[in-house]
């Protein structure tokens, strides 16, 4: 009898440590596929030899040369208008959607059922076209070209409440049982929300500024109209791709990108490294359940 | 169709199940309808009956009420003033000041009214050019914008329905206060009013601001866009510069429908993009779920270490911008690069493959890079449910002689799918829309002759998205057939939707989860 | 409560708008600065004596240069002019695409390629030159570039290159110099060596065009004041095309073939780039030694050598059209000095740009530049671009990827059929479907009013056989669907005058009035109107 139980346990064992090879071969896999293009942009950034896209990836000749050409360019204009876009899009962002998401979470009034439904519904057109209209509102404020910074803000401010689902889904899951007995003791709503559900709600706050904050370092379609093609005007993602324009007669910046791109994703992968682990259960917590 | 006891039902085999729900949804389809209409006419019916009401009671309220009631049918907020409930009052009467000074005063160059008046035509005096002989110049004189127009009349359309809905909460006001006063209590007072507004009226305080941007910067531009699909707003009519533009009616929408337009036929090009379109929404979406719990299960099996490090490794394609990452894999795969350059160096091909340059091949290719960028979403998805189901259901499923795979099928997956299925309709409309892959990976291309002239060229693996954005920014700018495109887009997202819901396991009950 | 809410939400509305409306820029007529009025004593020109603010769009590689020219003109104008510009660097394509975005935000003075020149008419996007100054860039440019330039009498830009065609560069290392007149040859030489072909002739008309010039095809047109296509000449669906897509297949079917024209393929494994004078420099970075340059090659079909051809464009200066005639007249005076004989020059000294100026061409300089001497040598199998409409290059284009889907000949011409297809198309959509619009269908030119439809005849006339009921006003005139034209109408009635009333300086829409009701059958013959009552 025991010795069955060691010889099942063995196998076991051993089947475990099979099938525990094969995962990692796999993940091993995974993770050199994964990590290849990245590797790849990095080691071009450090490129000297030549600013063209190339058929190898070791550079030839290693240098900084990109790099400091970088500082001669407008890239750290650009740099610089993206970083304020996106740390004011993160504080107010994060502030709407979290009364947003609050509120449908926690209050139970008249409009309530149709106001989600209607947002549903507006969240079913393509917001590419509403981008032509949002522009000329903008023109006509004066907030494009040059001065494009507060406009940008605006726009993705603006319609941010509509992205209420994920921290609403987290919302749902802290006990409402918490705000009754704090309502018991004579708090107001607003002391509730702020003495008892925000600090329960750390990881789902992290996550909104998070990802608040990462959405403006990508955006190079509405970014690139608002800009009108003004140097000053640019984000990292319009300036970088302008570098890449499919033009002939345009000198090639192909290392330039490169090194704007490491630079660009750099400190925003870092921010993100950090804060893994509030995304996740930010993700998990609020994601399936909205 | 033979209908089954719930009884019956459960006794069925699964595939026989989802057939069941699937025909019973057709055969409801014509019920549904009919009960379709059947709603929109009560709609109207208490629709009327309510508009009805309404007059009743603002005539009654006016013969019946005080003088500071009647007054303040012009005056707004002059009886709340009148009773000492200054700050409501004051509210409304700054909210008629505003309306009256935008409707009648010219701010900037035309008063409400006059935006008003030009929406029918959109405008009536074009641009032209005129010849200063002294000077030896063309110079143009501009006369009417029909884009500032139906923007500016659109804005005082609604600024007029939230007067009207604010009159008459006034009007409503004045009898509430009368009512309270005739039983003898006390109306609230202005700091009563403040007070509650951090208290059980919290949620006013609370949404007032997002909403407000919701409706100025989504729900203003949206019903622009519909707008513009009943005009001829294009680059040669760009309303202003060149040419005033107008409204043609359904015209935009005949185009978009008829075989034969000039030698293009848009109504194939729309079902060939659209057919894409679903195709690749579906194998984007269900590539990535189920890859995406694989690549979960595997981190977190027991006995696997370094779980942070791997996440951390597949976490970084969100973490870096996809026009940094797309842009540069989709150069990889670029005849002439890297992979390429390697498939032939290590002899494994002897010519390079065109991967963007055929049809087949680009729209497989979308999909496998696709799952690079969409796994790691998935991965922590799943991680997060899958620590969720209780390790007992595992152990005991385990005694009773489960293997791995029976595990897998019987536990696993219906949990996950029970749990996420919501995310799945949520994320196949998402694919339908993903504007960015496609457009940093191959641009829409390879283009497709079949569906070229049809304001700019369309590609294989374009969506209707990247066609949308194609038509407003290609050769013709063609706006007013992008705002059907766009249209059409609700439309067939609505429709997804609707089916997918009704053929949820359960619509979900919100309450369930506190 | 809810009124709180509502109040709020509707004041903040209120003010949102107040503040579009606030700042919004005067859009009707009159608030437009007022013009300098015409009936000034004409002075010497110092009227345009003031300081703009200006906003110019070049090439990135041109901006420095452009900068100091402007300098330059501002230190010496005869005027008193100062422009106070900023110069953008926005590449010559984008800048046409960015110009239909949004005219009002574009730049004042911008360049382009030439095959952007119909949609930057259509849209109003340029203003039309000066009597004086079109005089002056018609006697000193290259008569082909003032062409490109031109759309029916009215000249819109300024000749800013004359050097937009394309010819071959190739790798000497690579490539034998004795294989360089053959396709065949230089397909072999690039198979066998691993190294690719870039020809963009599978996304780009403008490169695929060549082939069909080989075979002595032509796709000429004509466009109105407005940029529309008027009339075509065209037969690439024709035996000689099937010959020409025949000699692109060989090339598009190589595993060699890159669809590509840019200097940078040479980096990375190309031994032969079909392109033009831009990527001189690029290139000669690359190779240096290696590098050749000569005119296209030629292929062979059944027996039949065929010399591939091209297309000879040019980049031109377009100034945006300004509500303040001084501006504008001073930035004609700046576009006039940017693309003149000194600016041309500095540009072909410092970029390699191969200038439209008729003594610049003629420079010893630049009848020695290897690029330009290329093109020289493509020349011969060269044609000028002329005016084509927008919508080819969008037609043509596929051409190139069903070429190379092709699986048999028949597909080879049913690439050619639909292309032919789509050319007819456009003009059944412009200008053979014609109507009679008048009081008796109640002036609707859509759709529904197909009874009044002209019919084409075989020798290219319309008829129409109209009933014209009894009525105060019984006129009208032909138009286009949709289009209120008054170029067909009374002014243009030839035969059957007398049928028609004479109504003078009553009738400014130049209708066609008939005397009396009847049935008359109405002829438009492309120039004139024939009435014959039946």
């Amino acid at each position: 009898m025991n010795e069955r139980v060691e010889k099942r346990s063995m196998g076991l064992k051993a089947s475990r440590a099979l099938s525990n090879t094969i995962i990692y071969i796999l993940l091993i896999i995974m993770s050199v596929i994964w990590l290849i293009p990245f590797v790849c942009i990095v080691l071009q950034s450090f490129r000297v030899e030549s600013t063209w896209q190339v058929g190898y990836v070791i550079p030839q000749q290693w240098g900084f040369d990109n790099y400091i050409k970088l500082w001669e360019t407008n890239f750290p204009k650009w740099y610089l208008n993206t970083f304020i876009i996106a740390l004011v899009v993160a504080v107010v962002q994060t502030i709407i959607v979290l009364c947003m998401s609050y509120t449908l979470s926690r209050f139970r009034f008249k409009m309530r059922a149709g106001l989600m439904r209607f947002m549903l519904i507006l969240g079913m057109f393509p917001g590419m076209l509403a981008m032509i209209i949002l522009y000329r509102v903008l023109d006509d404020l004066g907030m494009t070209g040059n001065n494009s910074l507060p406009g940008l803000i605006l726009v993705y401010v603006a319609s941010s409440g509509m992205g209420y689902y994920v921290s609403k889904g987290f919302f749902d899951t802290i006990p409402k049982s918490l705000d009754e007995a704090a309502r018991v003791d004579g708090a107001t709503r607003a002391q509730v929300l702020n003495k008892i559900i925000l600090p329960l709600a750390k990881p789902i706050v992290i996550y909104t500024i998070l990802t608040a904050f990462m959405g403006p370092w990508g955006d190079f379609v509405f970014a690139r109209y608002v800009s009108q093609l003004k140097p000053l005007g640019m984000n990292v993602a319009v300036g970088l791709q302008s570098w890449l324009a499919t033009d002939t007669m345009t000198f090639n910046n192909y290392t330039l990108f490169c090194a704007g791109g490491v630079i660009v994703a750099l400190p925003v992968a870092i921010l993100f490294m950090c804060l893994q682990r509030y995304y996740v259960e930010g993700v998990t917590g609020g994601a399936v359940k909205g | 169709m033979k209908k089954y006891s719930d009884l019956e039902f459960l006794a069925l085999s699964k595939g026989k199940k989802f057939l069941y729900k699937l025909a019973s949804f057709f055969a409801s389809i014509p019920r549904g309808v009919a009960n379709l209409f059947l709603a929109i006419g009560r709609f109207f019916k208490k629709l009327g009956i309510g508009i009805g009401k309404e007059f009743a009671e603002i005539v009654t309220t006016f013969t019946r009420g005080d003088w500071k009631t009647k007054l303040s049918y012009p005056v707004m907020g002059f009886g709340s003033i009148a009773r000492g409930q200054v700050l409501r009052g004051l509210l409304f009467l700054l909210f008629e000041a505003v309306f009256f000074v935008y409707m009648f005063v010219p701010i900037g160059s035309k008063t409400g009214a006059q935006w008003l008046s030009l929406l029918p035509t959109l405008g009536k005096v074009g641009p032209h050019m005129e010849y200063n002989a002294v000077l030896d110049t063309h110079y143009p004189v501009y006369g009417d914008n029909s884009f500032k127009i139906l923007l500016y009349g659109v804005l005082t359309l609604f600024f007029i329905v939230a007067f009207i809905y604010t009159w008459r909460l006034n009007v409503k006001q004045n009898k509430i206060s009368e009512d309270i006063l005739r039983s003898g209590k006390k109306l609230k007072s202005s700091g009563d009013d403040l007070r509650s507004l951090v208290d059980e009226q919290f949620y006013k305080t609370l949404l007032a601001l997002p909403l407000l941007g919701i409706v100025v910067f989504t729900v203003m531009p949206i019903v622009f866009m519909i707008l513009v699909a009943f005009t001829n707003y294009d680059g040669a009519h760009n309303g202003y510069s060149n040419s005033l533009f107008t409204w043609v009616g359904m015209e935009n929408f005949k185009t978009m429908f008829s075989w034969d337009v000039g030698g293009v036929n848009y109504a194939a090009t729309f079902g060939e993009v659209l057919s894409w379109t679903l195709i690749w929404a579906f194998f984007a979406t269900f590539t990535n779920y189920f890859l995406g719990i694989f690549v979960a299960m595997m981190i977190n099996k027991k006995g696997n270490h370094l779980k942070k490090m791997w996440r951390t490794i597949l976490i970084l394609t969100i973490a870096i911008p996809q026009f940094i990452s797309l842009l540069y894999v989709s150069r990889m795969f670029s005849i002439n690069g890297l992979v390429n350059g390697a498939l032939q160096s290590l002899h494994l091909t002897t010519a390079p493959i065109d991967f963007w340059g055929t049809p087949k091949l680009a729209r497989i290719m979308v999909i496998i890079i696709n799952i690079w960028i969409g796994i790691p979403y998935l991965m922590l998805i799943a991680t997060g449910i899958l620590m969720n189901i209780p390790a007992d259901l595992y152990e005991s499923s385990r005694i009773d002689g489960a293997n791995p795979w029976q595990q897998f099928t019987k536990i696993t997956l219906p949990y996950m799918l029970f749990i996420t299925g919501p995310y799945l309709l949520t994320s196949f409309t998402g694919n339908m829309n993903n504007f960015n892959v496609i457009y940093l990976l191959t641009g829409g291309g390879p283009t497709n002759p079949a569906a070229s002239g049809t304001a700019g060229t369309v590609g294989y693996t374009d969506l209707l998205i990247t066609w949308l954005f194609k038509i407003t920014t290609g050769s013709e700018t063609k706006y007013y057939l992008a705002s059907v495109v766009g249209i059409l887009v609700f439309v067939v997202v609505a429709i997804i939707s609707l089916i997918v819901y009704s053929l949820l396991p359960s619509v979900k009950n919100e309450e369930d989860f506190q | 409560m809810k009124k709180v809410l509502a109040l709020i939400l509707a004041l903040a509305m209120v003010f949102a708008l107040a503040a579009c409306g606030g700042t919004a820029p005067a859009p009707a007529g009159n608030d437009q600065p007022a013009p300098a009025g015409n009936d000034q004593p004409a002075a010497a020109g110092n009227e345009l004596a003031g300081t703009y603010d200006i906003l110019v769009w070049v090439g990135e590689a041109a901006v420095d240069l452009t900068k100091k020219q402007i300098e330059d003109f501002n230190a010496n104008n005869e005027f008193g002019i100062t422009f106070n510009a900023e110069v953008n660097p926005v590449s010559e394509a984008t800048a046409a695409d960015q110009m239909l975005v949004d005219i009002d935000a574009g730049a004042d003075l911008y360049c382009f390629p030439q095959d952007q020149f119909a949609r930057l008419v259509q849209a109003n996007a340029l203003a039309k030159l000066g009597d004086a100054a079109k005089a002056f860039v018609v006697e000193n440019n290259d008569p082909g570039v003032v062409a490109a330039g031109t759309a029916g009498e009215s000249v819109y830009a300024y000749p800013l290159t004359s050097d937009n065609g394309y010819f071959m560069y190739y790798d000497k290392s690579v490539i034998p110099e004795e294989d360089v007149d053959s396709l065949e040859k230089l397909i072999a030489d690039c198979e066998e060596a691993n190294k690719f072909f870039a020809f963009e002739a599978q996304s780009s008309a403008w490169y695929l065009a060549s082939w069909f010039f080989a075979t002595g095809c032509v796709s000429e047109w004509t466009v109105d004041d407005e940029g529309n296509p008027l009339t075509v000449n065209d037969n690439f669906n024709s035996d000689n095309g099937l010959i020409a897509v025949k000699g692109m297949e060989k090339l598009l079917k190589s595993p060699c073939h890159t669809s590509s024209s840019k200097a940078d393929e040479f980096a990375n494994g190309a031994a032969i780039v079909v392109t033009g004078t831009w990527a001189y420099e690029d290139i000669l970075k690359v190779l240096g030694d290696n590098m050749g340059v000569t005119d296209l090659p030629s292929f062979e079909v059944d027996g039949q050598e065929y010399h591939l051809g091209s297309y000879n464009g040019c980049k031109l200066m377009g100034v945006k059209p300004q509500a303040d005639a001084v501006k504008g007249a001073a930035l004609h005076k700046l576009a006039q000095y940017l693309t003149g004989e000194a600016c041309q020059m500095e540009r072909f000294n410092e970029l390699s740009w191969g200038p439209s100026n008729l003594v610049d061409q003629q420079s010893p300089e630049v009848q020695a530049n290897p690029g330009l001497a290329a093109l020289l040598l493509q020349g011969a199998y060269s044609r000028p671009q002329g005016q084509i409409p927008g919508a080819w290059w969008n037609i043509a284009s596929v051409i190139g990827d069903e070429v190379k889907a092709a699986a048999s000949e028949d597909d080879l011409k049913a690439a050619l059929k639909n292309y032919q297809d789509k050319i007819e198309a456009l003009f059944e959509l412009d200008t053979s479907a014609l109507l009679f619009v008048g009081a008796w269908n109640g002036w609707n030119n859509a759709d529904e009013a197909d009874t009044f439809y002209f019919t084409k005849n075989d020798d290219g006339t319309y008829t129409l056989t109209l009933d014209v009921p009894e009525s105060d006003y019984m006129g009208g005139r032909i138009v286009k669907p949709g289009d209120w034209g008054t170029d067909k109408g009374f002014a243009q009635v030839t035969d059957g005058a007398d049928l028609v009333k004479d109504l003078g300086a009553d009738n400014p829409d130049n209708n066609i009035v008939f005397a009396e009701a009847g049935n008359y059958t109405v002829t438009w013959d492309g120039a004139a109107v024939t009435i014959v009552k039946n």
